[in-house]
């Protein structure tokens, strides 16, 4: 008996208590509502190439996620990350096209993710530095890379005019955007290869530790010797280069450096990430649960499509996702306080 | 009326049931002889019994003169509120508490103790019969202590019904009739003020005579080569402040609040910066940019707040402790989390910190505790501290743990760490420390031996101008 007792307590209790358990019931929960919603409406939404829709379908989300976990992990947040990356990917454009300088694609690449490293430490030093609060250090931002973007966009064209870039793929990008391995999208095998990386920074590593130190008590982790200015410029800096590489993804998606790059991404990487249990203040959470969270905020968007919802409840059921999940949130955190509170007094009693 | 007891003894609790904040399980409580219920704090106000918390509840955006009569705003004949008798009425009490506040100020801007007799004044605005003090002369200077104490027997003497909550007992035998000692919850004694003595006190408190708590301190006499040697330290608050301390030495700092010791503190950790002056620690003149680089050093800071500054209140008990030496235990940039269990069971283990886990929340341990959680990171094995810089670390908590943290004090001067001992407790600086270093206003205004110092002289010192 007590052995049982040592393998619930072992294995089956941190599983289930773990956030990211109750994430991935919510989303077999949706997979289950929409397979049998989608067959009374005589369509098929329980099938692999649904899931490999949704996969596809995150890769640019992914990106972003992961910047804007990391940073909010951290305490910080960055609403500039989605303008960075469609400045990034419009600089990739206009790197390789004949119109513009005609670039080899590996330097237009690195071009375009240096140039987005700057906005990230430029970032970083309006709130660092210059104690700006990051919600409006990075939305100031957000306006620059925006007008910057339009003003790369405006080079190659005749009459001066902002416009989408178009440029003959080389191979690898077109490999990027639209290659496949066997057959998974290229871009989900990289997407992949992100999450497991960082996942495994945030939950293991020393540097991943401090970030989420700092994000419980910034000043606390200061004066106990964590380098909160170095973390802050990493963060932030890793931020707007993943929004530089979902960018550099869409640019290679699409042939083409486009004006509206990534706008309906604006949010979903902050999004993702609070629905997969990243505290909004910081401190708690990490890159599984981010990823749990874009699968189930896509999954949920293709599954409304599957049952021919109107597109534009989509959208407002989404915010009613996203309440929901966070007063579950809200909901297990003030029960678990009351408890501690509770006991807290039963042992002073 | 003094309610008594250690930390955790149920006395914010009793007080937080009176004043509608939390709800009774059972019992009844009885004002002017009818049961009473209030189901929220809104309604203990209008009963008339008001309680000032240890934690400001101050609007901070707002002047002063708001925060005396929130929900209270005097209005003129269009209904807009009439901001000159607003003004004119708050400076009639601030007055009349004799107190240097402009009512305009924004209330986030004054110091402390200011802030604190904020929450004083409102209570009496509020023309409460009942008004409790949870702790309110923690963050106040002896002069405002004074007149606290007056306005405290003004109101005994109009007929209303002070509760006050203390760990210091001298003031209790100042202002009080009558004592209710609580523990563990209960009630364990009701006594006549002038009938009793803090012998009596301290027994009925943690249920044994803990005797005198200084005299019995296993003391260093065996000091080192000079360790620190700071020559005319400045800093935007700090103003020319030179001395030194050697290896065993206790050094207390002592001051009103806002004297800068704890700009001292910070100054010498690398936390704030350094304009001018010379720091020798160690054998090597040094300038800390951060508080890493004073760590690698061997210095070690646990800060004046605890929770805001000290601890990560929502990570566990081995985070806290860790903190500082993630990465030196590190596997390859990867955490070694062996080692880090090790190292907390270490530090639960050598300060008997009552926790059933390392896995604990730190939020949820005692004050008493939570100072023990950042004793054992800064004296972890992994961690080489040469000098441990202690902010008021004994504020709020117990008589009993107190004297454990003094005698850990003594023990690591044995070991021959120097200790800068701050605290605004006259009794507690000059009894623990082995050289009283006095600051007022960002100067050192005067050094002391143990041997020679009374909270008269250190005082004097204190206050000078």
């Amino acid at each position: 008996m007590s052995n049982k007792k040592d393998f619930y307590g072992r294995y089956v209790k941190p599983v289930v208590s773990h956030k990211v358990f109750t994430l991935v019931c919510l989303l077999v929960g949706l997979c289950i509502v929409f397979s049998v919603w989608a067959s009374s409406v005589g369509n098929r939404f329980l099938a692999a190439s649904t899931f490999k829709n949704i996969l596809a379908s995150i890769i640019l989300s992914s990106f972003l996620t992961i910047g804007a976990g990391c940073l909010l992990i951290s305490g910080n947040i960055d609403l500039s990350q989605s303008a960075v990356g469609a400045f990034g990917g419009m600089v990739l454009a206009a790197a390789i096209s004949e119109t513009g300088w005609g670039l080899p694609w590996y330097m237009g690449i690195v071009i375009s993710l240096i140039l987005c490293a700057g906005f990230g430490a430029l970032n970083a030093l309006l709130i660092d530095k210059f104690r700006f609060p990051a919600f409006i250090g990075t939305l100031a931002m957000s306006y620059m890379a925006q007008g910057l973007m339009r003003m790369f966009s405006a080079m190659g064209s005749d009459d001066g005019l902002a416009k989408n870039i178009a440029y003959q793929k080389p191979e690898v990008i077109k490999w990027l955007g639209t290659g496949q391995v066997g057959s998974i999208p290229s871009g989900v095998i990289i997407m992949l290869i992100f999450f497991i990386v960082y996942g495994v920074i945030i939950a293991r590593t020393t540097f991943g530790k401090k970030v989420s130190l700092m994000g419980g008590n910034r000043e606390a982790a200061k004066l106990a010797g964590i380098n909160s200015r170095a973390i802050t410029y990493i963060l932030f800096i890793n931020s707007a280069v993943m929004g530089g590489v979902a960018g550099v993804f869409n640019t290679s998606r699409l042939g083409q450096g486009q004006l509206l790059a990534l706008q309906t991404n604006q949010f979903t990487g902050i999004t993702a990430a609070i629905l997969g249990g990243i505290s909004f203040g910081g401190g708690a959470g990490g890159m599984g649960g981010a990823f749990v969270g874009l699968l189930i905020l896509n999954t949920f968007q293709i599954g409304m499509n599957s049952v021919k919802m109107n597109p534009f409840w989509i959208n407002v059921f989404t915010g009613i996702l996203l309440l929901v999940a966070l007063s579950i949130d809200f909901l297990t955190q003030v029960s678990s306080s009351r408890i501690t509170a509770r006991r807290r007094r039963t042992a002073n009693a | 009326m003094a309610l008594l007891g250690e930390n955790g003894a149920g006395k914010s609790t009793l007080l937080k049931i009176m004043s509608g904040d939390q709800s009774a399980d059972d019992g009844e409580m009885l004002l002017n002889g009818a049961p009473v219920h209030f189901g929220s704090p809104y309604a203990a106000i209008s009963a008339g019994i008001s309680v000032i918390y240890q934690e400001r509840q101050l609007m901070s955006q707002m002047s002063v003169m708001e925060n005396l009569f929130p929900g209270a705003l005097p209005k003129n004949k269009l209904g807009l509120f009439n901001k000159h008798k607003l003004y004119t009425d708050a400076l009639e009490i601030i007055n009349k508490f004799g107190l240097p506040i402009d009512p305009a100020e924004k209330a986030g801007r004054l110091n402390v103790a200011h802030q604190q007799m904020i929450e004083i004044m409102k209570a009496y605005r509020r023309g409460a019969d009942i008004i409790a003090f949870d702790e309110p002369t923690a963050p106040l200077t002896d002069a405002e202590i004074t007149i606290l104490f007056d306005i405290i027997r003004e109101l005994r003497a109009d007929g209303k019904v002070v509760i006050y909550v203390s760990h210091r007992l001298s003031e209790i035998f100042q202002v009080t009739d009558d004592i209710v000692v609580m523990k563990d919850g209960k009630l364990v004694a009701t006594l006549k003020t002038n009938e009793t003595d803090e012998g009596e006190l301290i027994k009925a408190m943690v249920g044994r005579d803990i005797g005198d708590t200084y005299a019995g301190l296993n003391r260093n006499t065996q000091y080192g080569d000079v360790l620190l040697d700071v020559k005319n330290l400045r800093t935007p608050y700090v103003h020319d402040v030179s001395f030194q301390a050697r290896r065993g030495e206790v050094i207390g700092l002592a001051g009103l609040v806002g004297a800068g010791r704890t700009e001292v503190a910070r100054a010498l950790f690398g936390a704030d910066p350094v304009t001018d002056g010379e720091i020798t620690f160690d054998g090597k003149v040094v300038k800390f940019k951060t508080p890493r680089d004073a760590i690698n050093a061997g210095i070690a800071l646990c800060p004046e707040d605890r929770k805001e500054q000290g601890l990560i209140l929502g990570r566990t008990i081995k985070d806290n402790v860790v903190m500082p030496v993630v990465d030196k235990i590190a596997n390859y940039k990867f955490m070694n989390n062996r080692r880090v269990n090790e190292l907390a069971d270490t530090a639960v283990e050598k300060y008997s910190i009552k926790t059933p886990s390392i896995d604990k929340i730190v939020g949820e341990l005692s004050g008493g505790n939570q100072q023990k959680v950042i004793l054992g990171r800064w004296t972890s094995e992994e961690i080489d501290t040469k000098l441990l810089i202690l902010d008021e670390p004994t504020k709020g908590i117990d008589v009993g743990t107190k004297a454990e943290i003094y005698q850990m004090v003594c023990d690591f001067a044995r070991q021959g760490i120097a200790v800068i001992f701050i605290s605004s407790e006259l009794t507690e600086v000059i009894n623990v420390a082995d050289r009283i270093i006095v600051m007022h206003n960002g100067h050192v205004t005067g050094q002391i031996d143990r041997a020679d110092a009374t909270e008269e002289n250190v005082l004097a010192m204190a206050m000078l101008d």
